[in-house]
């Protein structure tokens, strides 16, 4: 068998640096192209985290809620019934909700106005439901003949 | 002999100027080179950069030598451990064996591990001693138990791995792993492992340590 102790294999190796059978050059390149795209990935990873990732719950102990209760409606003795909000609507009044607290509760009429537009999709014909617009279709340059009868006996 | 032979023979004397050129009086153009045992060959693991490459994609052979020469010119074209990207690692493997544990070669053997802290060591000498030692043959004296050597560059951390081609020549192995020891300049304290890899996975139990 055919040995060589490291000393000896040190003092075989030339000064220069020799060619080789295959491309070295293109080695390399590779070598530096992936270390670029490792670079990219790490700078990403440093400025996003896990912040670009849908939330997990794997570390909560129960899931994220995303499926709401229907809204509470309690009827009293006398027939009203009172719906009761979801926390985050009472909320969203902010500030003033305090003060509306304590002031005495009036009842206000809202002045809001409904406006129903009328969809032609649900009436069986698809002419416009309007009737001054049936008025307008229709023809009326018709001849009248008991009109024409009264006519000649005035003359 | 007259002062006249003396001259005469002086002069007959020549250097063969025909004589073939090693690498120690012209080493950049020698013609004589000094064998290997065997040949070896140079594979590169490149890092997954895509989710698709696959195993077989990433782990490709470099290039074989067979000469002391031809193993200094590719040592000084290629990339020193320490330049290598995350995830990279280079097998040196003799003759024709891929550096998996389902060629022939490998599936009856085992390997000699031990991790380094990359920060810690200089890499790129205890590669190059374990190289040296590898294809001189002299980290395994008694027989050919060596079928390669890899050195994988993990983050924080580099795996210097010999692969042999047994798992149950035990005294052999052990002589193997005291000179890998010495090899990676190790103390007495430093532990490697031996596992075959017919047990290689997540709960793999060494069968040696030293």
């Amino acid at each position: 068998m055919v040995k060589y102790t490291a000393e000896e294999l040190l003092h075989l190796k030339p000064e220069e640096t020799l060619p080789v059978d295959f491309d070295a050059e293109e080695f390399r390149a590779i070598i530096e192209n992936i270390k670029q795209i490792q670079a990219l990935k790490e700078e990403e990873y440093a400025a996003h985290g896990f912040t670009n990732r849908r939330r997990s719950s794997h570390h909560y102990h129960t899931r994220p809620k995303v499926k709401h209760n229907k809204p509470k409606v309690t009827t009293d003795a006398d027939g009203w019934s009172t719906l009761e909000t979801a926390k985050g609507e009472e909320g969203e009044a902010g500030e003033e909700s305090d003060e509306e607290d304590s002031a005495p509760f009036v009842a206000t009429i809202s002045t809001e106005t409904i406006r129903v537009k009328p969809n032609n999709k649900n009436i069986s014909s698809s002419r416009p439901a309007d009737n001054r617009d049936i008025i307008l279709d229709k023809q009326t340059n018709t001849f009248n003949a008991f009109a024409a009868l009264e006519s000649d006996e005035d003359e | 002999m007259s002062v006249e032979e003396v001259t005469q023979k002086f002069e007959s004397v020549s250097v063969d100027n025909n004589a073939p050129k090693t690498v120690l009086n012209d080493d950049k153009s020698f013609e004589v080179k000094h064998p290997l045992n065997t040949k070896w060959t140079l594979w590169y693991t490149k890092p997954a950069v895509d989710k698709s490459e696959s195993w077989s994609d990433l782990l490709r052979p470099v290039t074989s030598f067979n000469t002391v020469e031809e193993f200094w010119a590719i040592v000084k074209n290629i990339p020193e451990p320490h330049d290598l990207p995350l995830k990279s690692d280079y097998h040196v493997f003799r003759n024709d064996i891929r550096p998996e544990w389902e060629d022939s070669a490998n599936e009856k053997g085992g390997k000699w591990s031990y991790h380094i802290r990359s920060k810690s060591s200089d890499i790129d000498e205890l590669w190059l001693r374990t190289l040296l030692a590898v294809i001189g043959e002299t980290i395994d004296e008694e027989d050919s138990q060596i079928n390669g050597v890899v050195l994988s560059i993990r983050k924080g951390t580099s795996k210097f791995a010999l692969w042999t081609k047994s798992e149950d020549q035990t005294e052999a192995l052990t002589n193997i792993g005291a000179r890998f020891k010495q090899v990676l300049k190790l103390g007495e304290e430093d532990k490697i492992e031996f596992i075959p890899h017919s047990s290689t996975g997540k709960n793999a139990q060494p069968t040696l340590t030293l």
